[in-house]
């Protein structure tokens, strides 16, 4: 268990040095979702055409577009498994002491280090705007801890879908068709209940409707009714992705 | 007794679309030795190899590690061995330093000895002067000593290298070799190498075993190789088509000539001595109308074992992926 969560802070710590070299990636990825918050927020939030529950449109959507940002960079860092494929490095992981899953998780785990750097960039613009977030710092701190083991298990995602890939032009393609629907299925732009019944159905079986929701009461709404639920559900996600994708990373390998 | 730092028994791997990279391969290498595993890209060395190294599962047959089970035991195995692939196993957006030290964590270096053990290492393979700088910035030389420090920072009893000098320039070459050879005699470590080069099997091993889609075709020291080929092998370019099978008979019944391998226009001929076997070679060829363009002799090298025990030359058969890998790794990844 111990050498477990060292090998996870290892590979993290590879990832922050990764990030002190080069931050570029980081900038461009929070392009995206920054254009979501300052033009698609207040377009929509003036047509006020999505019952919010009184709350701002751009307050409601913020918790869902920086999951949205996390989600593409852990599901893009099955990118960086296929390229380590490539070359020799998951190789030689692979003959060093460390069990397999540990490894796994890890590199699963490391991206949410940068799925953290992306709140950091994109919440200053969100306070430009004027979303109002409840100044509560443990509550800020909680839904860190989700976003950070959401990307986890996304990534988890990716090291599956990575196993199917042999070619990083394939996996771009599928990258983007698992992100969207996600996205879409989810209560990351509107509530759930606006849906068609047929899509309200899907959304229920979408993780990311539940992590959007848990970072939602903590960063802006305050309402704690779901939490408990949303992370069990985040559990199970995670656990249900780190197997799968220790599974999977047999496939890869060989 | 000696003690054997790996056994391999029967083994096949059978990959997924039914490519079979080994068929029934034994091997057996000594502990302290130097050990080459010699055949054309495609013949199955790095499958043995991955499969010795705990990274998947042969098809059939059993392997063992220092005694370890490669299966069974796998962790424990992995606590006495390094391994470096062929393809780039360095992070390349963080400093050799950075790198080491990742490593230095996953091995679970106690962090009283990490920076000791590093800088050891860096200085071990000449680079400490460039620890500090970005991996993109190094050589394809620079790279593979890195690689090779992080594979010796925990001091393995058995070193596995993949290729380990291939797309190096020679001087590069050398570096290496000197490096890993001066390490081993340091603390007594089995070094287990795949290649393709037969100057580097030749020059650095103690056992060479020769692998052709997937078989042992021969096996020993360098020496007794060579030797099992003849003394000396007069090489004759053909101006016209093949030789008919009557010709290699009438020289085959030369005086101290052994064996006779036809090869796209060439004939080699293994002679005891050469220069007292020419002239009979060249009246059988000429009284039976074979034009010839070039003679020469040689004394016998790993690519004449080769081609005789598998019946094809080394170079032959490098396939477009091993020439890309190649490039890649040239071009500094």
């Amino acid at each position: 268990m111990l050498i477990w969560l060292k090998n996870i802070g290892t590979m993290i710590e590879l990832e922050l040095r990764r990030l002190r070299h080069d931050k570029t990636e980081l900038y461009i990825r929070a392009v995206q979702p920054i254009l979501w918050l300052v033009v698609y927020g207040p377009i929509m939030g003036a047509a006020r055409a999505v019952p919010t529950g009184g709350i701002p449109y751009t307050d409601y959507i913020t918790p869902g577009v920086l999951i949205h940002s996390t989600t593409f960079v852990s599901i893009f860092y099955g990118l960086q498994i296929v390229w380590e494929r490539e070359s020799g490095i998951l190789k030689r992981l692979l003959v060093t002491p460390s069990a397999r899953y540990a490894i796994v998780i890890g590199r699963a785990m490391a991206s949410g280090v940068r799925s953290l750097f992306q709140v950091v960039l994109i919440v200053p613009f969100a306070l430009l705007i004027g979303v109002r977030f409840r100044m509560d710092v443990p509550g800020f701190i909680g839904a860190l801890a989700v976003i950070f083991f959401s990307s986890g298990g996304f990534a988890g995602i990716s090291i599956l879908v990575a196993s199917f890939m042999k070619s990083r032009e394939r996996f771009m393609g599928i990258g983007q068709a698992v992100i969207f629907p996600l996205y879409f299925l989810s209560s990351a732009l509107y509530p759930i209940n606006v849906m068609p019944v047929v899509l309200q159905q899907i959304a229920m079986f979408n993780p990311l409707s539940y992590i959007v929701d848990a970072v939602r009461c903590l960063l802006v709404t305050g309402d704690f009714s779901n939490l408990l639920l949303d992370i069990g559900v985040l559990i199970l996600f995670d656990a249900i992705m780190f197997a799968l994708a220790t599974l999977s990373f047999k496939k890869i390998i060989e | 007794m000696v003690e054997l730092a790996v056994e391999a028994h029967d083994i096949t791997k059978v990959f997924k679309g039914g490519v079979r990279a080994l068929d029934g391969l034994s091997i057996q290498v000594e502990a302290g030795k130097v050990f080459a595993m010699l055949g054309p890209n495609g013949s199955g060395k790095t499958t043995l190899m991955r499969i010795l190294t705990t990274q998947f599962k042969a098809t059939s047959g059993t392997a063992s590690v220092f005694g370890l089970d490669v299966v069974r035991e796998g962790k424990e195995i992995r606590e006495l061995i390094s391994y470096v692939p062929q393809e780039m196993s360095v992070w390349t957006d963080i400093t050799g330093y950075e790198n080491l030290l990742i490593f230095s964590k996953i091995y679970g270096i106690p962090s009283s000895q990490r920076k000791k053990m590093i800088e050891d290492a860096l200085e071990e393979m000449n680079l400490t002067e460039f620890a500090d700088k970005i991996v993109k910035i190094y050589s394809g030389g620079m790279i593979r000593r890195l690689e090779i420090a992080s594979a010796l920072l925990i001091k393995p009893h058995l070193l596995f290298l993949d290729e380990p000098t291939i797309g190096l320039d020679p001087a590069a070459r050398k570096t290496v070799w000197d490096k890993v050879l001066a390490f081993k005699k340091e603390v007594g470590m089995t070094v287990f190498f795949n290649t393709h080069y037969m100057d580097e099997a030749d020059a650095y091993a103690d056992q060479i075993t020769i692998i052709s889609k997937g078989k042992q075709v021969a096996n020993g020291g360098p020496d007794a190789l060579k030797a099992s080929v003849g003394a000396e092998t007069i090489t004759v370019a053909l101006a016209c088509p093949e030789p008919g099978d009557g010709v290699v008979g009438s020289l085959k019944g030369l005086d101290g000539v052994g064996d006779i391998v036809v090869n796209e226009g060439t004939i080699n001929i293994h002679v005891k001595a050469a220069d007292r076997a020419i002239p009979g070679v060249i009246d059988v060829l000429r009284s039976n109308g074979v034009v010839i363009n070039k003679i020469s002799t040689s004394m016998p090298s790993l690519d004449d074992v080769f081609l005789k025990y598998a019946g094809t030359r080394l170079e032959s058969t490098t396939s477009i992926k091993d020439i890309k890998q190649t490039r890649k790794r040239i071009g500094g990844g």
